[in-house]
């Protein structure tokens, strides 16, 4: 799973109209998977760090947490009803977010728009 | 370059004691037709269906921003007001503009808290009316989100709802009308949305007058979005199933804005509505 991550942090980076969308955007957010932990750091939109935890030392600003069929049935194309969209996920009970959500939601399209990145990824929609 | 047939006007209408200046739109001829508009959007989400010769042909649609949204201006005195829209405030305001414009017994096809307030009609003020298109409607539904969110002066209350709403689109939606239809909500006033969140959230008056909606003397018919998570399908058929007669449509491939957002794939669904609340189908039916 990590590397689908690191192929995300590969495509924002160089997706300017998603740089400047996030441009206000430095914190760390914790991605847990069938309670697997992978922390993404964000420094000023870009995905500066993506780093396998777990970890009790890295501090987060929010947390998404969910399971690895539900991110790859997120991940489809045209994903199923309820599986289109991270609220989605968490209002069928396949996701939950903790911490910070103002946060979030204050950076909802360009976290939304990151997390879908993977859906332009052929090994994940395979 | 072209031309579209949609023409726009303005009424000044009272409600609540106040005057408003209401943009409206209409194009067509024939059936009389009131659309309404979502929650922190405005007439723009009919334009397709209003552009439609196939649909204008043999219906006047006329669709208007509610005060405070689109072209319409908040009343006098706004500034130091706090918008949140009541049951009774939408109902005037639906009334005065029929009274306005003159229109006899139109249908009224209204999306979301357009659809809730066209079945509090349906139970209150059938009379005026031939009958009730009801899409994204449902009895009620709590907030799963804060509303608080939408009007904040440290944030972008446009942009937030926008990303929230984005939830309830499908994504068989195109995406230039995707992308329109969250304009319309980055572009609504500040606590518009929030206001109008709130009738939706918190004004649960329609589970008990469901009852009283007399389909033989107009019809309803509820559609929903298999999409749509605000107004999900199990809410629409729940509302469909306690309101004797009334119809239900699930639209697999589309979500809570389906005229907006996906005008091709809402258009054989709006035509089939409009087919239902013609008298003699009703008395086949």
């Amino acid at each position: 799973m990590i590397k689908v991550f690191q192929n995300i942090q590969t495509q924002l980076n160089t997706t300017p109209h998603l740089l400047r969308l996030g441009r206000l955007f430095s914190e760390t957010v914790l991605i847990e998977i069938d309670g697997e932990e992978i922390y993404l750091t964000f420094e000023k939109g870009r995905l500066v760090e993506v780093t396998p935890g777990p970890s009790r030392k890295t501090p987060w600003r929010f947390a998404f947490r969910t399971d690895a069929e539900a991110l790859q049935k997120f991940w489809q194309p045209l994903p199923e009803a309820g599986f289109h969209d991270l609220f989605g996920l968490v209002k069928i009970g396949r996701g939950r977010i903790d911490g910070d959500i103002l946060c979030l939601v204050k950076n909802l399209r360009f976290f939304k728009d990151v997390m879908a990145l993977a859906r332009l990824s052929k090994e994940v929609a395979a | 370059m072209s031309i579209e047939p949609i023409i726009g006007r303005y009424l000044t209408v009272t409600v609540a004691g106040a005057s408003h200046r209401i943009f409206f739109e209409e194009a067509g001829q024939g059936r009389p037709v009131l659309c309404l508009h979502t929650a922190g959007a405005d007439t723009r989400q009919w334009r397709h269906l209003m552009n439609d010769a196939g649909i204008t042909a043999s219906n006047r649609l006329i669709a208007f921003d509610m005060p405070w949204h689109g072209k319409s201006l908040p009343p006098e005195g706004f500034e130091t007001q706090e918008y949140l829209l009541t049951t009774d405030a939408y109902i005037e305001t639906v009334l005065a503009v029929i009274d306005g414009l003159g229109l006899d017994r139109p249908l009224l096809a209204g999306c979301s808290m357009g659809g809730r307030i066209a079945l509090q009609l349906a139970a209150l003020h059938p009379e005026k009316f031939s009958g009730f298109i009801a899409i994204e409607a449902s009895d009620f539904q709590p907030a799963w989100y804060d509303i608080d969110w939408f009007d904040r002066p440290d944030a972008h209350g446009g942009e937030m709802g926008a990303a929230l709403v984005s939830a309830n689109i499908s994504p068989f939606a195109p995406q230039v009308e995707r992308s329109n239809t969250l304009w319309m909500f980055m572009q609504s006033g500040p606590g518009v949305f929030r206001g109008d969140l709130s009738f939706y959230t918190r004004d649960d008056s329609l589970i008990t007058r469901l009852g009283q909606i007399d389909t033989a003397k107009t019809p309803v018919h509820i559609m929903v979005g298999a999409y749509d998570l605000t107004c999900t399908p199990e809410d629409a058929k729940r509302t469909a199933d306690a309101i004797p007669g009334a119809t239900l449509a699930v639209m697999e491939e589309l979500g809570h804005f389906p005229m907006s957002e996906h005008p091709e794939g809402f258009r054989p669904f709006f035509v089939e509505a409009l087919h239902k609340m013609t008298k003699d189908v009703v008395e086949c039916a």
